[in-house]
């Protein structure tokens, strides 16, 4: 008489997968969010009366070293206008914000010809600042 | 005589812990990345070419050096030039007439170049840039 061998069975256990599914979204999140301009060094400016700012759609920096970057690429400013122009394409008026990171120490030979691309673009310019502390005013 | 119920022990799961933790540490990580910035937004018209402006001639005039600021001639200092551009603006009715062009010498520090736009800005005028283009013409 032959016996049967009693079958394992190997189940994922499905009590997680809410939990893997909510770590996977939030992971999606922080990829779709982060535009890697982390590395760039620069300083910003004070200012009073500054105002929180929407979300953009692209952002260009002026590092400490006084080069320019689009969406944390080094680009020249010879370049900037069309670039982006191609990543603000047909974005609707009032939705194409471009963030504007200027090192505080930057001159105006290095800060202006980017102004004036961001407007060739048909860009909305934000300075990106900081409050200026109240001791200072 | 009263007689005391045992209490139940009732300890939470230890090994859910990682897991909260590590839910926690994204958390805060989301909230970092999404933090608002704060900023000025500034409105500037289209860049275009010397040649294709210019047939008002009524626009005010401020050029900014490190040391001063010049508008329409007179040198100022920041909290006068508050002042003088506000007032100056208020004469102009028309949109147009509200530009205000703006030259920088190459040597301006960005933050007082941003006080001036800013005041610009508050006082109803509408910025424009007169950049300096540089071209080079090979002789042979």
């Amino acid at each position: 008489m032959k016996l049967q061998r009693r079958k394992l069975t190997a189940s994922v256990p499905s009590f997680a997968m809410g939990d893997i599914g909510f770590l996977l979204l939030i992971f999606f999140v922080i990829l779709a969010r982060s535009q890697n301009d982390s590395h760039i060094q620069w300083q910003p400016a004070e200012l009073k009366d500054i105002e929180m700012s929407a979300a953009p759609r692209a952002t260009v920096s002026i590092d400490t070293g006084y080069k320019t970057y689009l969406d944390g690429k080094e680009i020249s400013t010879d370049e900037l206008a069309s670039a982006l122009s191609a990543v603000l394409g047909d974005t609707p008026a009032g939705q194409r914000n471009v963030f504007l990171k200027v090192h505080r120490e930057a001159k105006a030979t290095h800060f202006e010809p980017v102004i004036a691309a961001i407007s060739e673009a048909g860009g909305d310019l934000v300075h990106i600042l900081e409050p200026e502390e109240q001791s200072k005013q | 005589m009263k007689l005391k119920r045992g209490k139940m022990l009732v300890d939470p799961p230890a090994c859910a812990s990682s897991d909260i933790a590590f839910t926690l540490i994204i958390f805060f990580l989301v909230c970092a990345a999404v933090q608002p910035e704060t900023g000025m937004s500034q409105a500037l018209p289209k860049t275009e070419s010397k040649s294709e402006k210019r047939e008002q001639s009524q626009n005010i005039e401020v050029s900014i050096t490190p040391s001063s600021i010049i508008l329409n001639g007179s040198p100022l200092k920041i909290d006068e030039f508050k002042t003088r551009i506000a007032s100056e603006l208020k004469k102009k009715t028309r949109e147009q007439d509200r530009i205000v062009v703006v030259k920088s010498a190459p040597d301006t520090p960005y933050p007082i170049w941003l006080n001036v736009s800013q005041a610009i800005d508050q006082a109803g005028g509408i910025l424009t840039l007169e950049l300096e283009t540089e071209k080079t013409i090979n002789v042979q």
